[in-house]
């Protein structure tokens, strides 16, 4: 069974078109399930395990990145039910902007994602980890009084201004496209890239950062005070690709 | 073979790079190529190969199997196969290596060792050898 989380902002009018469109592809291809709309439910985290519980196997997120990372913790989460989510299926079906998580994964257009979804080309990919918060695409902090201590064995500080991004999976709009970045290899990938345009690039699979000013931001969303702990979970989700994927 | 970096084609897919602002401190230990253009202190080690540009400044005891030092080094360096000292290295340590090449401008304050080519590559390639000659011998029986 298919379980479909659509996001508040969908409510909209000027994505009800979409939607109608979405829907009537899906009944085609014969991928129609439950709906869940994210605004009326207080506790996701709950209602996706239960449907977990109760048999869904694929959970499509229909939204932006916010939507992937407000339930990406509740499809990985298995305290509860582990022997249930091991063969979880994740998707996206990309509306409207802010949507590169999406991108990543080769899915570009609403009816192209259903497509993509009745194809069911699946990777297992990692997750990153901060405190107990997840994200899929990338950490981001500025370089300024923040200090990397990478795998407890060195540290690293910049002496300049610029940025700090800790990737798990390139975000193909935003992102350089040159950076070198594997979501199926067990490491996170540091580049810190200064005003001057000077780049370093360390892999890794453990991060303790510390900036007493600014915070840490999961995926462009979730914001996080430091100290914190970042680490990555190898091979944790299984997600639905399309062929146009920024990695192998 | 030389990019317009002055750096080898070999260090373009470099494992890790520390830019020009980069300050590393504590043990720096990598198992692909490492690029140094900025500042280190502690200890680096690498199982291939390692570029220090003529801007890094490191304060460590070095361990590679190839290396090209183009900046400075404070600390004994142990290269297993070939080391290229460029015309603005200042070294002061004591250099171990198989192979060297110095080029006219650089400063060496420490003695130059020569080490025989058991390096840790050709080390590390006999014991797969071994590895899966025993392995062949296993399936044998």
């Amino acid at each position: 069974m298919n379980i479909y989380i659509y996001d508040d902002y969908l409510n909209k009018s000027k994505y009800s078109r979409i939607l109608n469109r979405v829907e009537i592809r899906l009944t085609d291809l014969g991928l129609n399930g439950k709906i869940i709309r994210l605004g009326a439910i207080k506790n996701i985290r709950d209602v996706i395990q239960n449907e977990i519980k109760n048999g869904a196997k694929t959970i499509v997120a229909v939204g932006n990145n916010q939507t992937v990372n407000k339930i990406i913790g509740s499809v990985i989460d298995n305290e509860l039910y582990g022997f249930f989510q091991k063969n979880i299926l994740f998707s996206i079906i990309p509306i409207g902007e802010d949507n590169s998580i999406a991108d990543s994964l080769g899915i570009r257009k609403e009816e192209e994602a259903c497509n993509i979804l009745l194809a069911r080309r699946v990777k297992k990919i990692d997750i990153g980890i901060v405190n107990n918060y997840y994200f899929l695409n990338k950490a981001t902090i500025p370089c300024q009084d923040t200090v990397l201590e990478i795998a407890g064995e060195y540290s690293i500080e910049s002496q300049e201004k610029g940025v700090i991004n800790i990737f798990n999976l390139k975000s193909d709009t935003s992102d350089d496209k040159n950076l070198k970045i594997n979501p199926i290899d067990g490491k996170l990938d540091v580049y810190i890239k200064n005003k001057n345009r000077d780049l370093s690039f360390i892999s890794t699979k453990k991060i303790k950062i510390t900036n007493p000013n600014y915070p840490l931001v999961l995926d462009g969303i979730i914001e996080i005070k430091t100290p914190a702990d970042i680490g990555i979970i190898s091979g944790k989700l299984n997600v639905v690709v399309g062929k146009d994927r920024s990695f192998e | 073979m030389f990019n317009k970096d002055n750096k080898p084609e070999k260090f373009k897919d470099a494992e890790t790079i520390i830019g020009a602002s980069i300050k590393v401190k504590g043990n720096f230990h990598g198992q692909g190529n490492i690029v140094v253009e900025g500042q280190l202190e502690g200890n680096l080690r690498t199982d291939a190969n390692l570029f220090i540009g003529d801007k890094a400044k490191v304060v460590a005891n070095i361990e590679a199997i190839d290396a090209i030092i183009n900046g400075e080094v404070k600390g004994s360096l142990k290269i297993h196969q070939y080391l290229a000292i460029g015309p603005t290295a200042k070294i002061i340590g004591d250099i171990n290596c198989c192979e060297i090449s110095i080029e006219k401008g650089a400063m060496i304050n420490g003695q130059i060792i020569y080490v025989p080519n058991n390096n840790k590559a050709t080390r590390m390639k006999s014991s797969e050898a071994e590895d899966s000659s025993e392995d062949e011998e296993k399936d044998e029986e």
